[in-house]
């Protein structure tokens, strides 16, 4: 199974192709899809670049991104897994 | 420090304009991201994992007070309250919204900073020795050099659309603290025969995915004509070089096909005509650069001081300090500082707006308002009285700042890696942070001496594996993170390549597999060895066999 993702224009946040092909911030709340409707979401969501940038597609098993960019979409998802030098991190 | 003229001034002020324009028309839609991400990266952004990434300059890495707390108050601002600083002496923000950067290159322009040539194919900010001006061993200040350069590469339009990035760094003592034979071109000072100033230059240095060593290609160009001689090998490059396949299209490629010899005589026959034409640089012209450059009003001081003895006395850590991030200055009474940007288990090169703030403040009373970043990601404060370094010891401590590492086994070097970069196979950050906390015994880092470990999360070699004395490089194995070592690398006048001891470890054995490497080299060093020393005397064999040994036993 696929999900689309790619970053906002606005913040270069990483963002999802949701319900409705809607961007949502969350993998959870990601559209889960199969081959052929995730290149229909993904030609979708191309066609509206004031929203999604360089979208593309991976995949998933349960909603868990696999395959080749598993760890990539696992830190894309969940933010850098380190903190900063000052104890504590920041987000 | 130099400043701008009012060419300069209009230049940055103009590129804000036409790039606030352009974020406009792509925030509107009116632009495309691919007609948009050229004109993003004529400015320094590049777009991440999580988020925009913008890279400043810092020419040659100094800065003044006011320049620093300006980068802070982005930091706090535009950002999470923190910037990072790298190995080409910029500084990379790496949370910034598309709409904030017109302001965020504002802020920047109103002290004399922009991120003009911070990407793309163009020549990038020429970097040099951070103790510049100060160091007991120089021959000639580089950095007025640097700043010829930098007026004579930026937005020069022969060089505006390079076969690929161009790195150029230099150095004005024996010393190599800059690195400069692993970058594009290579400058060193020398004395030519008359006693005149003159350049021996190496070209087709380089890291990334096939690393070279700088070779010498000219061993005294006179000062006046390193223009038409720089201008002549750009030349040479721009003609011959490939543009089929990016990653034959660096000059090391060129220089390493053609051979030395061969890519020389180009290079002559475009200096040839060159050097007797309006590139000499007109000595007026470089008297007016130096003057900028001047040594700030240092007072006739004693070579020795009561204050700093007595604390070294008195304090076990400020002489820990004094040993390791202190260095001898040129002017008797005076020491450069070195800021290290390595706490135990924190992320190399980052500083926290409240941080920059400090060393700023310290800069500008301490330090004659001068401040430098350098490319082992720490900063410097150039000119301490030695009167005042325990002072402004116990105010880095208080900032968390006064890591007592400087070139210790914990002043690694890092690129941001698969946390933050989009071109990573692997992590670097945590890496570093494992051994970071695993080494931090002082005594134990102190016992071993000088060693620079290097870390990368691909091949680009951004963190600078390839002449790490250990080198670790992240590679991708069916989606898990694994980590190739080198042994034997080095930045510096001996620069050398690492050599890969064996097959990758998987995140969780690199640290101890280093430390096991560092204590086969307490066991084996001869009388005052270096790490490096003993590696070049017994080869890579028996730091392989510590690496591997307890992964064997368990194979
Ligand atoms: C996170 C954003 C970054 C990106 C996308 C990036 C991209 C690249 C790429 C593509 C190369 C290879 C160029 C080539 O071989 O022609 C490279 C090389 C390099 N980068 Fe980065 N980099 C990033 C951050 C950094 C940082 C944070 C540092 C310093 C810590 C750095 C310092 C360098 C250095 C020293 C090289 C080697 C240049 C050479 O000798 O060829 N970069 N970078
Ligand atoms: S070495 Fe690779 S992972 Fe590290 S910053 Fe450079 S491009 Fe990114």
């Amino acid at each position: 199974m696929k999900i689309v993702t790619a970053n906002r224009l606005s913040d270069g946040r990483v963002i999802y192709a949701g319900a409705g092909n809607q961007p949502v911030e969350q993998l959870a709340q990601a559209s889960v899809l199969d081959e052929a409707t995730a290149e229909i979401v993904l030609a979708d969501v191309a066609g509206r670049p004031d929203v999604f940038v360089n979208p593309y597609l991976f995949d998933v098993q349960d909603r868990t991104p696999s395959g080749r960019d598993r760890l990539k979409e696992r830190i894309r998802s969940a933010g850098p897994t380190v903190g900063h030098s000052v104890v504590g991190g920041v987000g | 420090m130099y400043r701008y003229d009012e060419f300069d001034h209009a230049l940055v002020r103009e590129r804000v304009e036409e790039f606030s324009d352009q974020v406009a028309r792509r925030a509107s839609g009116a632009l495309t991201e691919d007609e948009f991400k050229p004109l993003r990266l004529m400015n320094g952004v590049y777009l991440q994992l999580h988020a925009y990434m913008l890279r400043v300059a810092i020419p040659y890495g100094v800065m003044s007070s006011r320049q620093m707390r300006r980068l802070g108050h982005i930091a706090r601002t535009y950002d999470k309250g923190y910037g990072h600083f790298t190995t080409r002496c910029n500084i990379q923000y790496n949370w910034p919204a598309l709409t904030d950067l017109p302001a965020i290159l504002s802020d920047l322009a109103d002290v004399e900073m922009h991120a003009i040539q911070t990407s793309g194919n163009c020549i990038r900010n020429t970097t040099t020795d951070v103790f510049a001006g100060a160091a007991d061993d120089e021959i000639e200040d580089p950095r007025p050099w640097c700043e010829i350069i930098r007026q004579w590469s930026t937005i020069h339009p022969e060089f505006s659309f390079l076969p690929r990035k161009f790195k150029i760094a230099v150095i004005g003592a024996g010393k190599d603290r800059a690195a400069i034979r692993t970058h594009d071109v290579g400058l060193q000072i020398v004395k030519g025969e008359d006693g005149e100033t003159a350049f021996r230059v190496f070209v087709g240095g380089g890291q990334g995915r096939l690393p070279h060593i700088g070779q010498e290609i000219a061993s005294a160009v006179p000062a006046a004509d390193l223009l038409a001689y720089l201008t002549a090998i750009l030349r040479a490059w721009n003609l011959l070089g490939r543009r089929d396949n990016i990653h034959k299209a660096r000059i090391k490629i060129l220089v390493a096909s053609l051979s030395i010899e061969a890519f020389r005589e180009e290079v002559d026959k475009h200096y040839a005509t060159l050097r007797h034409e309006d590139l000499r640089v007109p000595e007026d012209e470089a008297e007016r650069i130096k003057a900028y450059f001047a040594p700030p009003p240092f007072e006739d001081l004693p070579k020795v001081s009561g204050p700093f003895d007595r604390a070294m006395l008195a304090d076990p850590d400020f002489a820990r300090f004094a040993r390791n991030n202190v260095r001898r200055h040129r002017q008797p009474g005076y020491a450069s500082l070195v800021v290290s940007l390595k706490p135990v288990g924190g992320v190399p090169g980052d500083i926290t707006a409240d941080q920059m703030d400090v060393v700023a403040d310290l800069a500008e009373r301490y330090s004659f308002d001068e401040l430098r970043a350098a490319y082992e990601q720490n900063l410097v404060l150039p000119h301490v009285k030695l009167d005042d370094v325990p002072t402004v010891w116990r105010a880095l401590r208080e900032a968390g700042l006064a890591t007592a590492n400087a070139d210790l086994a914990t002043d690694v070097i890092a690129c941001p890696g698969l946390d933050y970069c989009s071109l990573a196979n692997a992590r670097s950050i945590p890496v570093a942070q494992a051994l970071s906390r695993r080494l931090a015994d002082l005594d134990y880092q102190e016992r071993l001496g000088p060693v620079r470990i290097n870390m990368s999360g691909c091949i680009n070699a951004c963190g600078h594996h390839h002449v790490g004395h250990i080198g670790v490089l992240g590679v991708d194995r069916k989606g898990e993170e694994y980590y190739q070592i080198t042994v034997g690398g080095s930045p510096d006048e001996q620069a050398a390549l690492g050599d890969i001891v064996g097959k990758s470890l998987p995140a969780d054995e690199v640290a101890p597999a280093i430390q096991r490497t560092l204590d086969r080299y307490l066991k084996i060093r001869a009388e005052g060895e270096r790490f490096i020393d003993t590696v070049r005397r017994v080869g890579p064999d028996p730091f392989r066999d510590a690496i591997y040994e307890t992964l064997d036993a368990t194979a």
